[in-house]
């Protein structure tokens, strides 16, 4: 139960009543909020180029043939330009879709090993779970972004590679939760029932146990999506980043080694603020699924 | 089991830890491409019978395993190798930012999880208060901030537009103290520390204490909360007893929270050019001198393994009702 999770989540699963967990989330002020600022970031990704000025590497020069270096947001554009002339509005819109793509991904990654190795390690008990918790706790002892960098320097810093970093360690918190919870569901009568008709180990782990589990692995992926973010960020702030694509995170690091953080606000703050209100919004979304799941503690 | 039994089979569980995370660190560095030799060396600049007679004496000629028994063996007796950018043996290189980490991290980590145990612990007792409500989004905010842009708004604001804080750094080139306060031991330490610090706490407060919130509002509902209070205790009182039955995930997730700090020190060494390990890593990943970034990385890693180890020892002697069966 030791998780870098919010709570000890893993009690009761499900609500007693039979209330969809999307009204239920809609209903509450802050659920609401989540779901706007979600549905905001996903409709700017997908929109992406055709509401830009162009690519995210076009360097903007002014009328003397210059470079258009550290334009103000009143001199430039709605967000000014940065150091080597780039546009920053353009950027910030496109460093969503990399922000979506990381998160994602590597959260559909963790959440699908994660609770099949909780599911397979509580239903076989035994040598099997022994070794697969045994695996988890050696993903446990590594510390994640010390770890990432390694490995992303490793691999090459690419896009993919960072999702790679990021999903192999990301697992194992939902490992864990999930183990803990289908501990408890295996023990339930309809699933000695199940056995008892005959049903194979899988049918008993996929249809029976996992529907059970699956509101818990939800909230885990609520909590991996913006964990995904802020690796991501943190490593390409780092200059780890895929030095091909644009991120809210290589946009920071730009700004700070280029020596710009102290005069060009217009380049700082706006990715760290889109980075803070992703976060926020899936906090909020994964609060209102978390309320849910586990009611007593609310 | 006994708890002598318990307490050797976790040791033996944490060796075997160390040596596989080892182990994989020698399985990822040799995907490295290119000859080390050469890495090491420099392009071109022996001649390659010299070349084949270092590979020979260095025993890189040797198959695989040998080298990764030498390997383990080397890191087992202490030898860490040479850095390939300071030419010097790696353990000298880690010693002096292995402490500066220390400085920052060590207090950051202590006043967390202290404040955290702290105010978790009153926020769970006063739960569905409007204190509560307010006091739940001020926590998620501090959570959800990227922590090197925090750092770097907290240098903008603080360091460079007030001037009330240094602008990076551990101490002062020449410093030569004018008040009586700045002659005041380690006051030029702290005042670089500050900072950093702030900086730090905030980041790693919230995970303490909401896990310590969510612990106190499960033992608010337990039976000896009840009786305590229908003794006629004082508020006051059976909270302290509630609070320190609530504090057993925290001292679990403490040795969690290590890893994860290493990650926030990593980024905070960085934006406030604080000269630690973890600014080393990153350099040294840069300058592909792995045999440092390889060291820090299993220093950092062996210090969770090793907290993870007396968390789970500590549990025996704190909490008597756990059985290790």
């Amino acid at each position: 139960m030791s998780d870098a999770a919010v709570s000890t989540a893993g009690h009761g699963v499900g609500a007693p009543t039979k209330v969809s967990p999307f009204s239920l989330v809609l209903r509450s002020p802050g659920g609401l909020c989540g779901t706007a600022i979600l549905i905001f970031f996903i409709v700017v990704a997908v929109l992406g180029t055709s509401i830009t000025f162009g690519d995210h590497m076009e360097v903007h020069y002014l009328s003397d043939g210059t470079v258009a270096r550290l334009l103000t947001p009143i001199q430039h554009g709605p967000l000014g330009t940065d150091y080597y002339g780039r546009d920053i509005y353009t950027q910030l819109v496109l460093g969503t879709r990399t922000a979506l793509l990381v998160s994602i991904v590597s959260t559909m990654f963790m959440a699908i090993v994660g609770t099949n190795i909780g599911l397979f390690a509580a239903y076989y008990g035994g040598r099997i779970e022994s070794v697969l918790m045994r695996i988890t706790d050696l993903a446990f002892s590594v510390p994640f972004l010390p770890f990432a960098i390694i490995l992303v320097v490793l691999l090459e810093p690419s896009l993919w590679n960072i999702i790679i970093t990021i999903s192999c360690l990301m697992w194992r918190t939902t490992a864990r939760v999930i183990r803990a919870q289908s501990l408890s569901v295996k023990q339930r009568t309809y699933v000695k029932a199940a056995k008892v008709a005959g049903a194979s180990d899988l049918r008993i782990i996929f249809v029976h146990i996992f529907p059970n589990v699956l509101p818990l692995s939800l909230l885990y992926v609520a909590f991996g999506i913006s964990w995904a973010v802020l690796s991501e960020a943190s490593l390409s702030f780092l200059g780890f980043g895929d030095p091909k694509t644009v991120s809210w995170g290589q946009m920071l690091y730009n700004a700070y080694i280029s020596g710009s953080i102290r005069t060009a606000w217009w380049w700082t703050i706006p990715p760290g603020l889109c980075l803070t209100l992703f976060v926020i919004a899936v906090f909020l979304v994964g609060r209102e699924l978390e309320r849910y799941i586990n009611p007593k503690l609310w | 089991m006994s708890t002598r039994g318990f307490v050797i089979r976790r040791f033996f569980h944490t060796v075997v830890t160390m040596f596989l995370v080892l182990s994989m660190m020698w399985a990822l560095f040799r995907l490295v491409p290119g000859d080390p030799l050469v890495i090491f060396l420099g392009q071109g600049e022996l001649a390659p019978a010299e070349l084949e007679r270092i590979r020979a004496a260095w025993g890189l000629d040797q198959p695989g395993w040998v080298q990764y028994l030498q390997y383990i063996y080397n890191f087992v007796t202490g030898d860490l190798g040479q850095s390939f950018y300071f030419r010097r043996p790696v353990t000298e290189v880690l010693w002096e930012p292995l402490l500066n980490t220390l400085i920052l991290m060590l207090p950051a980590v202590t006043i967390a999880i202290g404040l955290g145990v702290y105010l978790g612990s009153r926020l769970g007792w006063r739960r569905g208060s409007r204190l509560e409500s307010i006091s739940n989004l001020a926590i998620l905010v501090p959570r959800a901030l990227p922590v090197f842009w925090l750092a770097i708004i907290m240098l903008v604001l603080f360091s460079y537009e007030l001037g009330w804080f240094p602008i990076g750094g551990m101490e002062t080139i020449a410093f030569i103290p004018q008040t009586w306060w700045e002659r005041l031991p380690g006051f030029d330490l702290i005042y670089h520390l500050i900072l950093p610090l702030f900086v730090a706490v905030l980041v790693f407060l919230s995970d303490p204490l909401l896990i310590m919130r969510t612990s106190m509002i499960e033992v608010a509902q337990d039976d000896f909360v009840t009786y305590a209070r229908a003794r006629g205790l004082h508020e006051k009182t059976v909270r302290r007893i509630a609070q320190r039955n609530a504090m057993m995930p925290v001292i679990t997730y403490s040795a969690i929270m290590v890893g994860f700090a290493f990650g926030g020190q990593v980024l905070l060494e960085v934006v406030f050019s604080w000269p630690g390990m973890g600014r080393l890593m990153v350099n040294s990943v840069h300058h592909r001198d792995y045999p440092v970034a390889q060291a820090a990385f299993f220093l950092m890693a062996g210090v969770v393994i090793v907290l993870n180890f007396i968390v789970d020892i500590l549990y025996l002697y704190l909490d008597p009702r756990v059985s290790y069966e």
